[in-house]
Order: C-alpha cells, then structure tokens, then sequence
C-alpha cells in the first residue's frame, strides 16, 4: 500500500519503495541463485510497475528499500505485509540484500522496530524455506525461540516446500531488541568509513 | 603471530561462536549457520583477539576460515 512510514538506525533506514525502485527490485529478485528461495518474479519492467500497482492499492502492505544513510545507496528490500489490525499482527519477509551486505542484522531490527513501535502489531512472524538454512539459522541466531514446522506452506515454481515460522510477541521483543541494537551499532562505524 | 597462532585463534572463535568443530576448510557455504548474525559476531571476535580491524569491504569476502587467516595475516604484517 502507499504509505509515509520511514525508519533510521545508526547505519541504514528504510523508506518505502516506489516504481523508481522497479529496476533494484529486478535486480535484486532476479537473481535466480540468490532468490531461489523467494516467489519467482517476471524480469519484466512492465510488469513489475503493474506489481506496484497493485501493491499501492493493497491494505496491510508496507514495502520498503534498505538504503545507506550516508549515501542513499540502495542496499536492499524488505516488508512488513498481511498486516491484520484487528489480531494486531504481521509477517515480515521479500528482505533480500545485496551480496556481501552488513544490512542483515540492522534492515530486520528496524522491521521489528517498525512493526511493533510504528505499526503497534503485538506480534509478528517470518517464514522461511526449510531448505533456506541460513536464513533459518539467522532468525535463530536472533534469539527467537518460538519457531514452528508449516508443511508444504510455500509453492516454489510448482512445488510444495515447508516452512520454518518464527513468531516474536512484543514482549519477546524487549528482551530481543537490546542485542540486535547493540550489533547494528558496532556494525555501524564500520558502515559509515565505507 | 605466526600463521599457526593465527589459524588457532581463527577456528577458537569460529568453533566457539557455532558452537561445532570447524577445521581449515570450513566456510559460509558448506556451514548454514555461519549466518549473517554469527558473522558479525565472529568477525568482531578474530578482531579483538587478533588486535585488529577489517573494513567494511574486506569483510565482505571473510566468507571462510582460509580468507579470514589468510587477511589477518596480511593485516598484522601491515
């Protein structure tokens, strides 16, 4: 959906995309290697902005870039959609980043920090391919516990493949939120000298 | 240090923070949990141990055990 929120950490913000950002999103998502585990994409231009289209038009759907503070340089995308108002939730996800990027651990403390502080959710989720260990491992290093097995939840290119959910409650994010922060500071200055 | 000192900090750190034996060949490709978190977290390790610091650009290519010693080394002789 169209929407004004914006967010800054110490070395990255996000501010929502718009069909300037057409051409990153294909960059990005069309890499086949690195979006394997994503939704394909058509490599189309035309129709990415027929994407947007719909996206603007789409409640509960905050898409946002990753961008360097300093420069403004594009480093990556990542959402916060299917936002339910009256659970008061929300699956974030589509976080791709550049290869190399240090944007991992400060692009999803800041949807965290968007999603419970900005949006009020009480709690949100992301759900990654099984097979996508990394990833799984990543949201594991974050120190989230609650995690489940949804079988056969996504369809890649025609098939089924399960899902790992990762669920964090605005309580789990107290506790949470203190780590990310202090390495998406340490990780800063590092950033910022380029 | 020599290369050994190194290569004995290098994989404490790694076995440490992934908490699994790691020897020389190991790497972000053939160890998924070696994520984007634990590698902030391993890569500010080797520097406190090793008294030094990698930039942003060299980071992005400390993606195994043999890139780490092999920049550590050229960073201490530096």
């Amino acid at each position: 959906m169209r929407h004004d929120l914006s967010l800054a950490g110490p070395a990255f913000r996000l501010r929502p995309i718009t069909d300037a950002d057409a051409p990153l999103v294909l960059e990005l998502r069309g890499d086949p290697k690195r979006s394997r585990y994503l939704h394909a994409i058509s490599r189309s231009l035309d129709d990415q902005l027929a994407w947007f289209t719909r996206y603007y038009e789409r409640p509960g759907d905050y898409y946002f870039v990753i961008e360097r503070q300093e420069s403004g340089a594009a480093e990556g995308l990542i959402s916060i959609y299917d936002v339910d108002p009256q659970a008061e939730c929300g699956e974030w996800g589509r976080w791709s980043l550049r290869p190399g990027s240090l944007a991992a651990v400060e692009s999803a403390w800041l949807i965290y920090r968007c999603s419970f502080e900005q949006l009020g959710l009480k709690r949100v989720f992301s759900r990654t391919v099984a097979e996508n260990v990394s990833v799984v491992s990543f949201h594991d290093s974050c120190g989230i516990t609650a995690k489940r097995l949804l079988p056969g939840h996504f369809d890649l290119g025609g098939k089924r493949a399960d899902a790992v959910e990762h669920e964090v409650t605005r309580e789990m994010w107290i506790v949470l939120n203190p780590r990310l922060q202090k390495l998406a500071e340490l990780t800063a200055p590092r950033v910022r000298r380029g | 240090m020599d290369r050994h000192q190194i290569e004995t900090v290098v994989l404490a750190v790694l076995a440490s923070m992934l908490k699994r034996e790691v020897d020389l060949n190991t790497s972000r490709d053939n160890t998924p949990q070696w994520d984007s978190l634990k590698h902030i977290e391993i890569i500010f390790a080797v520097e406190d141990e090793l008294h030094i610091e990698f930039s942003e650009e060299e980071m992005a290519t400390l993606d195994s055990v043999a890139n780490i010693v092999d920049l550590a080394i050229t960073s201490h002789a530096t």
